[in-house]
């Protein structure tokens, strides 16, 4: 594998979920992870550490030499938040797929229906997108779509806006109006774990304002949104993310993948991609 | 191969979508709400999710993933992110010819003029997968094709098999039309045990 | 009534179903079973020793099997109910240990002899298959007769969502016709892997 890829932080586990030594994959590597005296290791098969950060309620590892810290998400510190780890969840499709799947908006009204949107409300506005060269992030903001129910505390149909960033090849943070807040963006990260190049497992994490729900049922609606989403996941041909124009056809709502997928071109990013039309 | 029999038009009334396949060739067949079968590549042109998934709204088929509508041309006519759009004629689905007859839908990947099998007074009775390859359970009846097999039984059955993997076909069982189709949908059930070899 | 629900649980999903085609009003408590093992915990403990889900409360009374629930729903519903319907309680209860068991494997990591329990849900669905083949010759599409009754209830939620646990639902046509009636009926409400039927919604 290549350093382009090796490079690159992952999570590999929910820290509070960690309690015997376990196996799982990363890159389709065996890795052994556990904890001891509180302090959280991730090693490779043949027994030799890996460097580990612990960062939003997950463990991270890299089975290279990243040459930066993991990512950070400052404004998931500011107090009143409620960090709540959702969990995994196993999906067989490209790692990259399942990214992509979480910047789109307009499958809202078919797949969340009547949650994330509803007919006759599909339309998608422009908004911007942006490769940010200084930090070698994607960014789409000012994206704006009607939802019926955007977040367990909303009362009812709102205009949502939204911001995605993807500050790794397998990570997306996506800030969402606050329904209770005004002014002040919810916090939902999609964390990827490539199991292989055809299998991933997800760890969604939030960082939400919200006094009324209950842990439980902020877990409960974001494990719905992402199981609406599996079934589509799953489904799609070829699994890999194609990156070559002219095998998928993107439409001005899709400006966000379009960025997504040159960058991954870009950095180099090829595990979980097709790169030639089959 | 020329035609080959992918599912019963009673299996697929007016307004359904079904995935089918012959061999790697993964199908949509569906039917309009006026009785028009179709089959089509089972993949949508803009993100790859399976058109068998989707949803038929009047003579359209739509995709699931984003709703996006074909006509029935493969066309497609309307992307519900962008309303007022009218979508390039470069966003199509690849077509198969397809055609309906003696209550089995029938698909040509090749688009030869073959006429179609003949079926006799047969009506179709059911369609049953089976987990062996179509070129075994032909050798298993020492037919030279598999396209349709005529299987000595009190039911005059023929059996039009559909290849899909290595491991798997599926039987569309017909039988004389006043053979009990519970008797003989029993028979291909038993048939099909045999066939796998898989004790009783 | 207070259903302690879990939002993929399919057992759970059974409940929901039933009381939104009845029209019966449900509160529903949400209980974190996948990451917070939350059925476990003491409090849930006291409601229900054996640790499972659902748990429906009903004034005084407690039920924690499904069957039981879906029979308690529909106690005064004898349009729900036919004398096949033990049969299909049970046969459910089957699809629950092996597409239900290979779904929660595939999903959740759940420990499982996966191709066991794909092997087994197979044999299952081929013989809901033969049934329903043979229903359809007498012009009948549900389980037990021209309407759904709580078998139908009970055997739809594994049934449905069997791809999630890697087993097809493709090559069974009866089976998906019997599906697509079921989510056809008036109330029928979804759940994450079960899509609604768009063409029946209408747009402006």
């Amino acid at each position: 594998m290549s350093a382009a890829i090796d490079n690159h932080w992952y999570p590999v586990a929910m820290i509070s979920g960690i309690d015997a030594p376990r196996e799982t994959l990363l890159l389709g590597k065996k890795i052994k992870l556990g904890r001891e005296d509180g302090i959280c290791w991730v090693k490779d098969a043949s027994g030799t550490p890996l460097p580990t950060v612990e960062r939003f309620g997950h463990l991270w590892t890299s089975p290279g030499q990243p040459n930066r810290d993991l990512f950070t998400i400052p404004e998931a510190d500011s107090p009143g938040r409620r960090l709540v780890d959702v969990g995994s969840v196993k999906v067989k499709c490209s790692p990259l797929r399942a990214v992509e799947n979480f910047l789109d908006i307009a499958h809202f009204p078919f797949v969340h229906t009547d949650i994330l949107g509803a007919e006759p409300h599909t339309e998608v506005d422009r908004y911007d997108v942006k490769i940010r060269e200084e930090v070698d992030e994607v960014w789409a903001t000012k994206v704006k779509f009607f939802q019926p129910q955007a977040a367990k505390s909303a009362a009812g149909g709102i205009t949502t806006e939204y911001m995605y960033r993807v500050p790794a090849p397998t990570c997306s943070v996506l800030y969402k109006t606050c329904p209770p807040r005004p002014g002040e963006w919810d916090i939902i990260t999609l964390f990827v774990q490539p199991l292989t190049d055809e299998w991933c497992e997800v760890w969604p994490w939030m960082a939400l304002y919200d006094d009324d729900s209950t842990m439980s049922e902020m877990v409960s609606f974001q494990q719905l949104i992402f199981m609406q989403d599996r079934s589509i996941l799953e489904n799609q041909l070829p699994r890999k993310l194609p990156l070559d124009p002219g095998m998928e056809v993107p439409t001005q709502a899709d400006m966000t993948s379009v960025a997504y997928r040159r960058w991954l071109k870009k950095i180099g990013y090829t595990y979980g991609a097709q790169l030639v039309a089959a | 191969m020329n035609w080959i029999a992918v599912g019963l038009a009673k299996d697929v009334p007016p307004g359904v979508v079904i995935p089918s396949r012959i061999e790697d060739t993964e199908m949509a067949i569906w039917c309009t709400p006026s009785g028009r079968y179709h089959a089509w590549s089972d993949r949508c042109p803009h993100r790859g999710m399976r058109l068998s998934h989707g949803f038929v709204r009047g003579e359209t088929l739509a995709c699931i993933y984003h709703g996006w509508q074909y006509n029935q041309t493969g066309s497609c006519d309307y992307i519900p992110a962008h309303p007022k759009l009218t979508p390039p004629d470069t966003i199509c689905v690849p077509t198969y010819t397809c055609v309906e007859e003696g209550g089995v839908i029938w698909v040509s990947l090749n688009s030869v003029d073959d006429p179609l099998p003949v079926l006799g007074a047969r009506v179709p009775v059911r369609s049953v997968p089976v987990s062996l390859s179509a070129k075994d359970v032909a050798a298993h009846f020492g037919a030279a094709g598999f396209t349709t097999i005529a299987v000595v039984s009190d039911y005059d059955t023929l059996l039009a098999v559909q290849p899909c993997t290595d491991t798997m076909c599926v039987l569309h069982v017909l039988a004389a039309p006043d053979a009990d189709r519970k008797e003989v949908s029993r028979w291909v059930e038993d048939l099909r045990t045999t066939l796998e070899g898989v004790p009783a | 009534m207070i259903l302690y629900d879990y939002v993929l649980s399919a057992r759970c999903y059974k409940v929901r179903l039933m009381a939104a085609l009845l029209g019966a009003p449900l509160t529903l408590q949400a209980v974190n079973f996948h990451p917070g093992r939350e059925h476990k915990s003491p409090e849930m403990l006291v409601l229900n020793p054996n640790g499972t889900l659902p748990i429906l409360k009903d004034g005084d009374t407690v039920l924690t099997d499904s069957a039981d629930i879906l029979r308690h729903l529909t106690s005064d519903h004898p349009e729900w109910r036919s004398a096949d319907d033990d049969t299909w309680l049970a046969f459910a209860s089957n699809l629950n240990d092996s597409l239900g068991l290979a779904r929660l494997h595939d999903v959740i990591g759940y420990a499982a002899d996966i191709d066991t329990a794909r092997t087994a849900g197979v044999t299952a669905l081929r013989k809901l298959e033969a049934h329903l083949t043979e229903q359809r010759f007498d012009d009948l599409i549900f389980l037990t007769g021209k309407a759904p009754t709580i078998a139908d209830i009970a055997c739809f939620p594994n049934t449905a969502l069997a791809p999630d646990g890697g087993v097809s639902l493709d090559p069974y046509p009866s089976v998906r016709l019997w599906m697509r009636a079921i989510r056809s009926l008036p109330g029928f409400i979804e759940m994450p892997g079960i899509h609604r039927l768009h063409e029946l919604a209408h747009p402006a």
